[in-house]
């Protein structure tokens, strides 16, 4: 006998209840593109200051990007003239946006497939997959527009108000339709230019989805994330400047164009604004094409393999077993800074997300790198000691060490913890002073190695001996100087949103360039005369023996303690006055 | 000996753990009981060191356990309610680290570490990465863990939780086994009958304070009750079950 599966007590889900659902779905996903339980316990699950930091940096580079537009603006060059000198601007703004949402992309990587926890809590409840999946695609389209929005925010109407026909009076500015179909092609371009990007990178991991396994999925994906991340930072870098008519239209360069879709966009903005010209036609039909393929082929293979994901997260395990071989990992000092170390070399091997925050950092550190590098004063010599190579083996230190203390401040399962502080069988300044281990290890000494290989093999051992140290000096201040007042064991201490000062931490990175551009014109003096590299050795020495010291200080002080939870400064100073000088003042409940 | 004088822990004013004073001996279980948010696993944390108290003391062997938490630390094995572990690593590569934390000599611990593996049957998968362990996997590791470093203090808080029947039965053993060697031994567990089997004390928690403390045997003859449920039940549950159970039945289906 067929049993009836819906009765009067259990009616099928109407579409009002379905409405419901993905309005909760919509708001869970989007809400948790950040993992709440890394924040600290301070922030009562409140990311508003982290989204509202990510937001403030994507508006502080438009509107910088929006004042170069204006500063670029000039009203005495003829207006054909200047419509094609623009094409470098629109370009510049077009691959950056462009970067940007590709960077996106790969830091949501994780939010955009479904997730063991969802599929464990969701399967068992009667919302269908596709209310899931709408839920989910339409959490990530709203943080993507978010996003393009930010970046565009002044730009978007600085480039249409700087390309349009100049007005002779405030009505015909207002009332200019050309001003209007301006800003119109510049958002729809920037929307596809977006899109294409943030389409490509789903499709491929949709693809791979599709057709692996998914254990073999999960680790094909961390490295098709670090190779995406790779990817959009070298061609950001090393792409040609191609944005004049006759290298556009050169015959050489139609290959090199076919695998930049940057200017495609860049055809198809022109396109939309009424510029047409010879140059831009193809590029934008290349656009239009690139676009619905990417678009089609990756909503066919992200559905496809968004509903299959959600069935193989059930019944594959998401890690299967390592081997014996992998694990091995040699002592770094007595037992307890061989445990922070080898617990930090496996949490950054294994935590793609950890893994992810270094490459940024890096990668920041690999652009100024590649910029400094094309400068034709660095096609010169390679063979001899020179500043380009002095100056790019200082920033990569800069970059990695940085880097990689902030990512020893992001935790990682933070309701383990406990076992670290169980098992704190050793004073506070002990575990400070093996903190110091896992960034010396992780940060200082590859970059160290590596330059001695690059240095050893390039240059006369005598300078590159030379450089080598002082690069040592340079590594250890810097590591000691990240380390002033660190009181955490990597990977352990919950984050508290809204503690960086992105404005400073720019200016201070400004300032750390000039210093390395001084000090490497004086490095290369120096390594050519030995009173001057005395000197700096010992400028350099004495350095490090402060910042040690300072360093150790703290550490060692009375109020040194292994921090676990990130908490805000307090606002109210306690002056700890008793009542009758005997009873203390308790704070009254509510 | 485990001692704890008047201790209270307030959270926002509101006491979860309203002074308790017990004593832990050498040489016996002691169950440590109470319903659902009773604080139990406040009191555990306490005498863990994770968390501070309010006010009163905890002392061990005669000494408050602040005065060298560190000592304390080296003395005491505990196995949390939570199986919360780095699932990152290896079950191996874990319990190395907990040796290094410990600062056990690395030789004798690798040798302990690879003997204990065995026992817990769990040397196929030390190095598969505890994200793929079942729940009792984990708690096997959390056991090892805890007996790594031959604790004088061992706090189990449900230590039961997800283990197969034939594991159950071992850690039973192993429990009275340390008990009888003179370990102090404070046993939180929901499963009355095996308390009953393996605690030859008990203290039963009621909304934040004692309510019970004293030999299963001895509350039987003072309670005029054939076994330990019924007298947490009496005590702790204070509750018509059957008619709360109606209840629920009648509200599901209305």
């Amino acid at each position: 006998m067929m049993t009836k599966l819906f009765n009067d007590d259990h009616p099928p889900v109407s579409d009002d209840r379905k409405t419901t659902q993905f309005r909760v779905l919509y708001r869970q996903f989007l809400f948790r593109m950040v993992d709440l339980e890394l924040l600290s316990a301070s922030a009562r699950g409140d990311i508003s200051k982290l989204l509202g930091q990510f937001a403030a940096l994507l508006l502080f580079l438009s509107s910088w990007l929006g004042l170069a537009i204006l500063g670029f603006w000039d009203s005495e060059m003829p207006r054909e003239a200047f419509i094609i000198n623009a094409w470098g601007m629109e370009h510049l703004l077009i691959s950056t946006m462009m970067l940007v949402v590709g960077l996106f992309a790969i830091l949501s990587w994780d939010s955009t497939v479904p997730d063991r926890r969802d599929v464990l809590v969701l399967a068992l409840l009667p919302v269908r997959a596709r209310t899931l999946f709408l839920a989910k695609v339409a959490a990530v389209a709203t943080s993507l527009g978010l996003t393009v929005a930010a970046f565009n925010a002044f730009t978007g109407f600085t480039l249409p108000l700087a390309l349009a026909p100049t007005s002779a009076s405030l009505l015909q500015l207002i009332l200019s339709p050309a001003r209007y179909r301006l800003i119109a092609a510049y958002w729809i371009t920037m929307i596809s230019a977006g899109g294409f990007i943030f389409c490509s990178v789903l499709g491929v991991q949709g693809l791979a989805a599709q057709l692996l396994a998914r254990s073999q999925f999960l680790r094909l994906s961390a490295l098709l994330q670090m190779a995406a991340f790779c990817l959009f930072l070298s061609v950001y870098f090393l792409q040609p400047s191609l944005a004049t008519p006759h290298a556009l239209m050169a015959a050489q360069n139609q290959h090199l164009l076919a695998w930049l879709p940057s200017y495609w966009f860049l055809g198809l903005f022109q396109e939309l604004s009424g510029f047409t010209h010879p140059a831009v036609v193809p590029l934008a039909w290349r656009a239009l094409t690139g676009l619905a393929i990417v678009g089609l082929g990756t909503a066919v293979a992200y559905a496809l393999s968004y509903f299959r994901t959600l069935r193989k997260i059930v019944e594959e395990p998401d890690i299967v077993a390592g081997s014996r071989r992998h694990h091995w990992l040699p002592p770094f000092g007595n037992s307890l800074e061989t445990a922070l170390v080898q617990f930090s070399v496996r949490t950054l091997l294994r935590s793609r997300q950890h893994r992810m925050m270094l490459a940024f950092y890096l990668g920041i550190g690999f652009a100024i790198v590649i910029l400094f590098m094309r400068t034709p004063r660095a096609q010169q010599q390679l063979s001899a000691a020179n500043a380009p190579l002095l100056f790019s083996s200082f920033v990569i230190m800069c970059a990695w060490v940085v880097g990689t203390r902030i990512v020893f401040s992001m935790p990682l399962a933070l309701r383990a913890n406990w076992i670290f502080r169980l098992t704190e069988v050793r004073s506070a300044p002990e575990y400070l002073a093996a903190i110091r281990r896992p960034l010396f290890v992780l940060a200082v000494a590859p970059v160290w190695a590596a330059s001695a290989a690059l240095f050893l093999s390039i240059w006369p051992w005598r300078m590159a001996a030379g450089h080598l140290v002082v690069l040592g000096l340079w590594g250890m201040i810097l590591a000691y100087f990240c380390l002033l007042g660190f009181q955490k064991i990597p990977f352990t201490c919950s984050y508290l949103p809204g503690k960086s000062f992105l404005h400073m931490a720019f200016l201070a990175a400004l300032g750390l360039l000039l210093l390395i551009g001084k000090g490497v014109d004086f490095e290369l003096r120096a390594l050519h005369d030995p009173v001057s590299y005395a000197t700096m050795l010992v400028i350099l020495g004495i350095a490090v023996v402060l910042v040690r010291w300072r360093t150790v200080a703290l550490a060692t002080s009375d109020e040194a303690f292994v921090q676990f939870e990130e908490a805000p400064p307090t606002e109210v100073f306690v002056l700890g006055l008793y009542r009758d000088g005997v009873l203390p003042i308790e704070p009254r409940s509510n | 000996m485990l001692e704890l004088r008047k201790v209270s822990k307030r959270f926002l004013g509101i006491a979860a753990v309203d002074n308790v004073s017990f004593r832990a001996r050498a040489g016996e279980v002691t169950g440590y009981l109470g319903p659902n948010g009773s604080g139990k696993s406040t009191t555990m944390k306490m005498i863990t060191g994770l968390i501070e108290t309010t006010s009163g003391e905890i002392l061990f062997d005669g000494e408050r356990i602040q005065r060298n938490l560190i000592a304390y630390k080296q003395r005491m094995g505990y196995v949390p309610e939570e199986p919360h572990l780095y699932a990152h690593l290896s079950g191996l590569e874990y319990l190395v680290m907990v040796g290094q934390l410990r600062a056990l000599a690395a030789k004798h611990t690798a040798e302990r570490i690879d003997r204990l593996l065995m026992l817990f049957a769990l040397h196929g998968d030390q190095h598969a990465p505890i994200s793929a362990y079942s729940k009792g996997m984990r708690q096997k590791v959390l056991l090892i863990a805890a007996l790594l470093h031959n604790p004088d203090l061992l706090l189990l808080d449900e230590p039961f939780s997800g283990l197969d029947v034939g594991t159950g039965l071992v850690l039973r053993s192993l429990i009275q086994e340390l008990a009888a060697r003179g370990k102090v031994v404070l046993f939180s567990s929901h499963e009355l009958e095996t308390v009953e089997r393996v605690c030859s004390h008990v203290v039963i928690l009621h909304r934040g304070k004692v309510v019970a403390d004293d030999s299963i045997e001895s509350l039987r003859t003072l309670m005029a009750l054939p076994t330990l449920e019924s007298i947490f039940s009496q005590l702790a549950v204070q509750q018509d079950t059957a008619a709360i159970s109606r209840e629920i039945a009648d509200l599901i289906q209305a």
